[in-house]
C-alpha cells in the first residue's frame, strides 16, 4: 500500500444478509486522476465509497486511503465525501451550513472563497429548504470543497442537476484535479464517463473492467462507451 | 365527491399501517399494556400506607380504636414508641403515627372529646387520604358501640409542608422535572433522527468528527436550551403560581440540568430503533407513560403493589421525582443521605446513557 495511490481497495467482500454488495474488489485510483466509477444502479458503487471512507466496514479485504489503512479518523480532514442526496441542513442558510461543516473539518477560513466557486455567493443567506434542486447540489458540492480535500469522494454528484450545471461541475473538478486533488466520481451518466481519465465498471460488486475510455471501446470492439459498457457487463452475467 | 377516490385514500392507509407492523402493533398492544399497567397499580392489591400506633391512654378507648385501626385494609399498622415516631417518618417508613395520649379516654368519659394525635407526613399525595379514612371507620364503629354523642378533636401536625399544601404543590414540584425530561427526549429523538433521514449524519460519520464529540455536542446544545426552559418553568412555577417551595432553588435546578442531559442521551439512544420520526412518537407511550404511572408522580411508590415497586425502584424517573420533591417539600439539601441517593442515582442514569448514545453511533455506522 504506497502512497503513489489515493485510493487503494484490496480484495473487499462486503454482505448485506444474503446479498453481496461487494464481491472481492480491488481497485486503485492514482494521486491526482479523476477515476469514474460506473455502473448500473445497486451495483455495488455507493457501498464501495463508504467502504473507501470507512462507513462501511469490510467483512473481508484492506482499504487504505492516502496511504492510510481504514478506518482512520485523522486522514478523514483529507477528504471530501458527497453524498448521492445533497446531506445539509434544509433550516440553515447556505452560509450557515458551509460554517458548520468547515468547523468540523478544521477549515473556517474558506467559507466566502468556496461560495464564489459555487456560485452562491449571491444566496449566501437562504435558508436551504427555499433552494432549487441545482443550488441545493451546488451547495452540498461547497460543503465537501471547504477545507480543501486531498481526495475526493463524490456518488453521483449530478444526480438531477441539469446539463448547463453539470458542465459546470466538471470543470470545477477538472481545475482540482489539475491543481492536485484526487477525484473518484461515481455515474451512470456516459458523457460523464468521458471525461474521466480512468473508468471502472462495476457490477454485482465486482470490477468488470478498467482502464481510459478509449481502452475500454477498444477492448469491447466499439466506438461508444455506452454500447461497451452494456457489452462489458453483459459478459460478465454470462 | 368521487366514493372511489376516497376509497383509494383510505385504502392506501390501510396498506401502510399493513407494511409498518410496528405502528400496527403498538395501535392495538400499547392500550392494553397501559391500561393493565393501571389497573394493576390501582387495584392490585395496593400496598397499603404505613402506620404507626402509639398508645399512651390508661383507659379502654385508645386499646379499641387501636384495634380497630389494627383490622383496617385501609393501613397497614405498627406498634411504635412515640418517641420514634418522627424518625420513622423521616425514613419513609411510616406515611403518619398516631397517638393516643395519656388521660385520652378520660377526656372521652368526661367531655365526650376524641382527641387523637396525628402526625402526618405530608410531602405525599394520596397517602394522607387512607390515615384520615381508616381512623374515621374506627370513630364511627366505636361511636356507634357506646352510643355516645362524641366529638372527633384530632390535633394534627405535619412533619412537612402543613395543611396549607395542596394538590399543585405536590405535583408542581414533580412536573418541573417530568415536562423538561418529555419535552427535550421529543425534540432529541425527533432532531437526531432527522439527522439520520437527511443525509447530514452519514456526511458527519464521513469527517473527523469522533463519535464522543457529536454527542458530548448534542448534549451540550439541547441543555441549554433545556436549561433556558427550566429557568422560565421555575420562576413561572414559583412565582406565578405559586408552589410551594422549601429548598434551593439551585438544588433543583441540579436535578434539572440531570434530568435534562438523561432526556437527550435517551433521545440519541432510542432514536437507532426508530426509522422514521412517526416511530420515533412511538416511544411517548411505551417509555413515558410507564414512567409517568409508576415514578411516584401520581401514586406513591408505597402504596404500589409490590412487584411494581420493584420496577419504579429501577427507573430514574422515580429518583428525580422523589428528589425534586424532598427539595420543595421537604427543603432537603445535600447532606441528606436520600438527596444524596437520588441525586447519585440520577446522575449515574445519565452517565449510562451517554455511553449508551455514544455506543448507538458505532453500532450503525462501523
Amino acid at each position: 500500500m504506497s502512497e503513489a495511490f489515493a485510493v487503494d481497495v484490496d480484495n473487499v467482500v462486503k454482505s448485506f444478509g444474503t446479498l453481496r454488495a461487494l464481491d472481492g474488489i480491488t481497485l486503485r485510483v492514482r494521486q491526482g486522476e479523476i477515476y469514474g466509477l460506473l455502473g448500473p444502479n445497486g451495483s455495488g458503487k455507493t457501498t464501495l465509497i463508504r467502504a473507501i471512507v470507512g462507513l462501511v466496514a469490510p467483512d473481508s479485504g484492506n482499504v487504505s486511503v492516502l496511504g492510510h489503512s481504514m478506518p482512520d479518523l485523522n486522514i478523514l480532514s483529507s477528504v471530501g465525501y458527497m453524498t448521492q442526496a445533497a446531506a445539509l441542513y434544509p433550516d440553515l442558510s447556505v452560509e450557515e451550513n458551509l460554517r458548520f461543516f468547515a468547523a468540523i473539518s478544521g477549515a473556517d477560513g474558506n467559507v466566502t472563497e468556496v461560495l464564489k466557486t459555487v456560485e452562491l455567493e449571491a444566496r449566501r443567506k437562504s435558508v436551504v429548504s427555499t433552494l432549487s434542486g441545482g443550488m441545493r447540489q451546488r451547495c452540498s458540492l461547497a460543503c465537501v470543497l471547504v477545507h480543501h480535500p486531498r481526495l475526493l469522494l463524490l456518488d453521483e454528484p449530478t444526480v438531477g442537476v441539469d446539463p448547463q450545471l453539470r458542465v459546470q461541475f466538471w470543470e470545477h473538478f477538472r481545475d482540482m484535479a489539475a491543481a492536485g486533488t484526487t477525484i473518484l466520481v461515481s455515474s451512470h451518466v456516459m458523457d460523464e464517463a468521458e471525461r474521466c481519465q480512468r473508468l471502472g465498471l462495476i457490477r454485482f460488486g465486482k470490477l468488470l473492467g478498467e482502464g481510459s475510455p478509449a481502452e475500454i471501446r477498444a477492448a469491447a470492439g466499439t466506438n461508444n462507451l455506452e454500447e461497451a459498457f452494456l457489452k462489458l457487463s453483459g459478459r460478465a452475467s454470462e | 365527491m368521487s366514493a372511489h377516490r376516497i376509497a383509494a385514500i383510505t385504502r392506501r392507509l390501510l396498506q401502510q399501517f399493513r407494511h409498518d407492523r410496528r405502528t400496527l402493533a403498538l395501535l392495538f398492544v400499547a392500550p392494553l399494556v397501559i391500561l393493565s399497567l393501571l389497573g394493576y397499580l390501582i387495584r392490585g392489591g395496593a400496598s397499603a400506607p404505613g402506620v404507626g400506633i402509639a398508645n399512651e391512654d390508661q383507659g379502654p378507648v385508645g386499646a379499641t380504636l387501636a384495634s380497630a385501626l389494627e383490622k383496617s385494609i385501609k393501613i397497614h399498622t405498627v406498634i411504635i414508641n412515640p418517641a420514634d415516631g418522627e424518625t420513622k417518618l423521616k425514613d419513609g417508613s411510616l406515611v403518619a403515627y398516631i397517638v393516643f395520649p395519656p388521660g385520652f379516654s378520660q377526656l372521652v368519659i368526661q367531655q365526650q372529646v376524641i382527641a387523637p394525635e396525628i402526625h402526618l407526613e405530608g410531602s405525599q399525595p394520596g397517602t394522607q387520604a387512607p390515615v384520615l379514612q381508616a381512623l374515621q371507620d374506627a370513630l364511627t364503629s366505636f361511636a356507634a358501640a357506646s352510643q355516645a354523642a362524641v366529638k372527633f378533636q384530632p390535633n394534627v401536625s405535619y412533619l412537612y409542608g402543613g395543611p396549607n399544601l395542596d394538590q399543585l404543590d405536590y405535583f408542581g414540584a414533580a412536573f418541573i422535572g417530568l415536562i423538561l425530561f418529555f419535552l427535550v427526549f421529543v425534540v432529541t429523538i425527533v432532531s437526531f433522527l432527522r439527522e439520520r433521514s437527511q443525509g447530514t449524519l452519514e456526511r458527519l460519520m464521513a469527517s473527523p468528527l469522533r463519535r464522543g464529540e457529536i454527542v458530548v455536542g448534542y448534549m451540550i446544545g439541547f441543555t441549554i436550551l433545556a436549561l433556558v426552559q427550566a429557568v422560565e418553568v421555575l420562576i413561572f412555577s414559583l412565582y406565578v403560581l405559586k408552589v410551594h417551595n422549601q429548598g434551593n432553588v439551585l438544588l433543583i435546578f441540579g436535578f434539572e440540568v440531570l434530568m435534562a442531559l438523561s432526556a437527550v442521551n435517551l433521545g440519541i439512544f432510542l432514536s437507532m430503533f426508530a426509522r422514521t420520526e412517526f416511530q420515533a412518537v412511538q416511544f411517548i407511550p411505551l417509555v413515558i407513560v410507564p414512567q409517568v404511572l409508576l415514578s411516584g408522580i401520581l401514586f406513591p411508590v408505597s402504596t404500589e403493589p409490590t412487584p411494581l415497586q420493584y420496577i419504579s425502584d429501577v427507573l430514574p424517573l422515580t429518583y428525580a421525582v422523589n428528589g425534586l420533591r424532598d427539595v420543595m417539600l421537604k427543603g432537603a439539601d445535600l447532606t441528606w443521605p436520600a438527596l444524596q441517593l437520588d441525586a447519585g442515582v440520577v446522575a449515574g442514569f445519565c452517565l449510562l446513557l451517554i455511553f449508551a448514545g455514544i455506543g448507538t453511533l458505532r453500532r450503525r455506522i462501523a
